[in-house]
């Protein structure tokens, strides 16, 4: 059997569609590339604080990870969309609403969140990878806790995780896609509209995958340019 | 005395329900230099690493030129005061050693990139690493690495300087290169203590020596004595044990 269908590639720069592609793209890279950033922020922060000697600090990481890993990341986007609103004040709750784009920033709350509870996990993972002596030589040399972590722990962790630390950040962009449900326009919901006005599925999913495989490829090769910069020369043989 | 350094008192360590230190009672005295010798598992390191609290001891107290380092509330500060050298170098491996000599400076005491940079120069001469300024750990010798390590433990500017076994892990021409730099530290006045298996060293430059076992001090005295008359029969044994004899 043939395959009865027409092939019109060219539909796709021609408006409305043109215009919900670029949309969808911006929207798709701006998303994650901002949550990626906030989750690195917040990752780093509750991942070191699950390292520290401060109990009560570790409970709050401990709580934050086991919160944001254990839901999965399409119920979480609903309950910040659906339930987080209700659970403000009045007075706040509108002005909530009134917010423009409140899709947007609830996608991006959500995304940030989530991704950053699992850079937590990947932070403690690298800093339990760290040899104790540099522990005991930074204190010893009258570092405080914060000066150690910010300036010998992290840094040494953060080397050792980059591989980890850009498939992760491929995640943020595919997960992305998941906040179509909640009315972001981002690159899948692009497709899915081209795909009702015109119904031409093929091209327009087409734009979609070419769209995460050519941004991950970037990622992916700024991420290999980033680990051979900052790789610690003798340490870490590659050329 | 007025130029008590360090004093021990009734001082108890446990890892869990082994006792590492057993009420150990002794003082150090500014611009000496002692060693402190044992079989492993003694408490030699464990002793030495309460010094500047990297071990948090449960009994008993040490005093820093007088200040109780159990009330002490900015241990960070009273550590910047005390060296300290591993026997693994532990030089923080994604920095230049110009960078880990100056880090402790420039963040714990405050001082500007410029002057911790110059005083870095300083000591890098005078342990013989000046060439190695802006290379990376990895990519120095081990005898290298160590004496990176011990500038930059001088480069606080210490009025005490800890060594854990500081040749341990190194090969025999280079524990030379190290125990050089140790002893010329030791010729100037530095207060120095010093856990090692080198007894050459220990004879040859350190002013005291203590021999611990089993959590406990066995015994303490001037180098000569030590090596000439050891009253305990323990000691006499180790001493036979670890001189090599031809």
């Amino acid at each position: 059997m043939a395959l009865n269908y027409d092939f019109e590639w060219g539909l796709l720069l021609e408006n409305p569609h043109k215009e919900w592609i670029i949309e969808g793209l911006a929207h798709t890279v701006g998303l994650s590339l901002t949550a990626w950033v906030i989750a690195l922020i917040i990752g780093i922060l509750i991942g070191t604080i699950r390292m520290t000697q401060s109990p009560l600090l570790r409970f709050i990481g401990t709580a934050y990870v086991e919160f944001f890993r254990n839901i999965p990341l399409l119920v979480q986007l609903f309950i910040w969309f659906f339930v987080f609103p209700l659970m403000l004040p009045n007075d706040l709750m509108f002005a909530w609403n009134r917010l423009p784009h409140v899709p947007l920033i609830t996608a991006l709350l959500a995304l940030s969140l989530f991704t950053a509870a699992r850079v937590a996990e990947h932070i403690r993972a690298g800093i339990s990878s760290i040899p104790k002596g540099q522990f005991d030589a930074a204190r010893s040399s009258g570092l405080t806790q914060v000066q150690m972590y910010r300036h010998v722990i992290i840094p040494y962790a953060f080397r050792v995780m980059i591989p980890t630390i850009t498939s992760e950040f491929l995640t943020v962009f595919k997960n992305s896609a998941l906040t179509l449900t909640i009315g972001v326009a981002e690159i899948t919901g692009a497709a899915k509209a081209i795909e009702a006005w015109s119904f031409h599925g093929i091209e327009a999913y087409t734009v979609a995958s070419v769209t995460y495989m050519t941004t991950t490829a970037i990622v992916v090769l700024f991420m290999s340019w980033l680990e051979h910069r900052l790789r610690i020369p003798g340490l870490i043989a590659r050329k | 005395m007025s130029n008590l350094l360090v004093d021990v008192r009734e001082l108890n360590l446990w890892y869990g329900k082994y006792k590492a230190l057993d009420n150990i009672n002794t003082s150090f005295t500014a611009g000496k230099c002692v060693v402190i010798c044992g079989p492993s598992g003694s408490g030699k390191s464990s002793l030495l690493r309460c010094v500047n609290r990297l071990e948090e001891f449960q009994e008993g107290d040490v005093l820093f030129e007088g200040q109780s380092l159990r009330e002490c509330t900015n241990i960070a500060s009273l550590r910047s005061e005390i060296g300290m050298v591993f026997q693994h170098f532990e030089l923080y491996p994604h920095m230049s050693i110009l960078d880990n000599i100056t880090l402790a400076p420039r963040y714990a005491k405050k001082k500007s990139k410029p002057d911790a940079e110059a005083h870095a120069y300083v000591l890098m001469e005078r342990v013989g690493i000046t060439d190695q300024a802006l290379k990376y750990p990895a990519e120095l010798s081990g005898g290298q690495q160590q004496r990176a390590a011990i500038a930059r433990a001088l480069a606080l500017e210490p009025k005490l300087m800890l060594f854990d076994e500081p040749t341990s892990a190194l090969d025999p021409e280079m524990i030379v290169e190290v125990l050089r730099v140790m002893r010329d530290l030791a010729m100037e006045g530095m207060a120095m203590l010093v856990v090692t298996h080198e007894m050459g060293f220990a004879r040859e430059v350190s002013d005291e020596i203590i021999f611990m076992d089993e959590g406990k001090i066995i015994e303490r005295k001037n180098t000569e004595d030590f090596f000439s008359n050891p009253n305990s029969k323990r000691v006499q044994d180790f001493l036979d044990r670890i001189l090599v004899k031809i």
